[in-house]
């Protein structure tokens, strides 16, 4: 049986009906058509699915979206203003911080909601806090040196 | 996906009457990161999925001085964590839970779900087990405390009744000082442990005065190391107490061989690693 839930997305209230089995990251990609967020292996393992609930990033994977009623949601559409991208994402393309560029909206908003709890991290709170997203092209030397100056950046700016 | 009902109870009072009525055919949901994964690979097809996240206070996290420290179930791990009273007054939990898999599990797993699914991989129940944690067991009918080390029975299972939830984790005052928190992980930084050991002590002049040891991923279940604790109780510290204690903490394991490690290896393991522990924390004893 569908349920009504209420969600804020990037800052916009949506209202939808949902089967109580439908996953966080397939409402975001299906329901509401927001396709940033990536589907790798939905058992919680690669991370392509993070997004930040509440400013906190978890894995959209492991949460049904009736359970998100209420909530307020970031997805990587909403991190750009006015066509401008964020200083994370920013890095990222400076630093050629992806390679077939799945992994990298998760890569993203892990490290939003990093630098955003602890602007000045060291390398090893970096490649801790990215521990739970695996880049199939193996490019991580490029990705922590994104998150590096993207840091740099936010401290500048 | 399998198909569900999705249930939201706002008070525990509603909860249990739902459990009540629905017996086996419901699970209980609260972060979601260890039930969803068994739906998805299908080893639980419950009729209706009742949760836990409307509940209010459940997540709450109190600090007192004598009664020590009570942490909800619903608590969060990435709560626990970053709790300065926590942190403060328990910094082996701070250091566990800082361990727990990665940022975005703990900020949606919480400290109920971990112990009530009965895991003896995962490392929280061994700290708390090392701090002589209880846990209150709520139904309809009433309360119950149970020492954690006698609520894991077996693996995925625990004392809980049916209809019963875990609502409190009870952690009293501190009494030993020293302490050590080890999570070996050869693979990678968020993996379940090969061989967790959470250990507390208390030292004067080179006697152990006290000693409490948990482990995880050794066992059927999470293991509170009795024997160990019995050879260094009372006794000088010395190298070969040690090595004893590390010894007689092994043949209380009984590990599987898996894709972290033989049995075998897990056994050396413990036996390497509760030594370590013991010494880290009699320096931490002062």
């Amino acid at each position: 049986m569908k349920q009504t839930i209420r969600v804020t997305i990037n800052g916009r209230l949506y209202q939808e009906e949902v089967e109580p089995r439908i996953l966080l990251a397939h409402f975001l990609r299906e329901t509401i058509g927001l396709t940033g967020t990536h589907v790798g292996c939905v058992i919680g393992e690669c991370g392509a699915c993070s997004i930040l609930l509440d400013g906190k990033v978890v894995k959209s994977c492991l949460h049904f979206a009736v359970q998100a009623d209420g909530h307020e949601l970031t997805t990587i559409e909403g991190l750009a203003k006015d066509g401008e991208l964020n200083p994370v994402q920013e890095a990222f393309v400076k630093n050629y911080a992806f390679q077939c560029g799945y992994c990298t909206p998760g890569m993203i908003m892990t490290s939003q909601a990093l630098l955003q709890r602890n602007p000045n991290p060291t390398e090893e709170e970096i490649r801790k806090s990215l521990a739970g997203n695996l880049c199939m092209c193996t490019g991580y030397v490029q990705i922590v040196d994104a998150v590096k100056e993207a840091a740099k950046g936010m401290k500048n700016g | 996906m399998i198909r569900f009902d999705y249930q939201e109870p706002t008070t525990l009072k509603k909860a249990f009457g739902l459990m009540e009525k629905h017996g086996e055919d419901a699970r209980v949901i609260a972060g979601g990161t260890s039930l969803i994964i068994m739906l998805r690979q299908r080893l639980l097809m419950p009729k209706v999925v009742i949760s836990l996240g409307r509940i209010p206070k459940l997540e709450r996290i109190t600090y007192k001085a004598k009664d020590g420290l009570r942490i909800g179930a619903g608590a969060r791990h990435r709560d626990i964590e970053l709790s300065p009273a926590v942190k403060t007054h328990y910094p082996l939990l701070h250091e566990t839970f800082r361990k727990v898999a990665q940022p975005r599990i703990r900020n949606m797993g919480t400290v109920g779900g971990n112990l009530a699914a009965g895991d003896p991989l995962t490392d929280p129940g061994a700290s708390l087990i090392a701090l002589d944690a209880d846990v209150t067991l709520t139904s309809s009918k009433g309360k119950r405390t149970v020492p954690l080390d006698e609520f894991f029975i077996d693996y995925y299972e625990t004392a809980l009744a049916p209809a019963e939830l875990l609502t409190e984790i009870h952690v009293p005052p501190s009494q030993r000082p020293g302490w050590s928190h080890i999570k070996f992980t050869p693979r990678s930084i968020e993996d379940f442990a090969t061989v967790g050991v959470a250990l507390t002590l208390k030292a004067n002049n080179g006697v152990c005065e006290d000693i409490r040891i948990g482990l995880n991923a050794v066992a059927s279940t999470i293991v509170h190391a009795r024997k160990a604790e019995e050879v260094l109780r009372g006794k000088p510290i010395t190298d070969a107490a040690l090595q004893e204690l590390g010894e007689v903490a092994s043949t209380e394991c009984d590990p599987t061989d898996d894709n972290r490690g033989s049995a075998e290896y897990k056994r050396e393991m413990v036996k390497v690693l509760v030594r370590r522990a013991a010494k880290e924390a009699l320096q931490r004893a002062g």
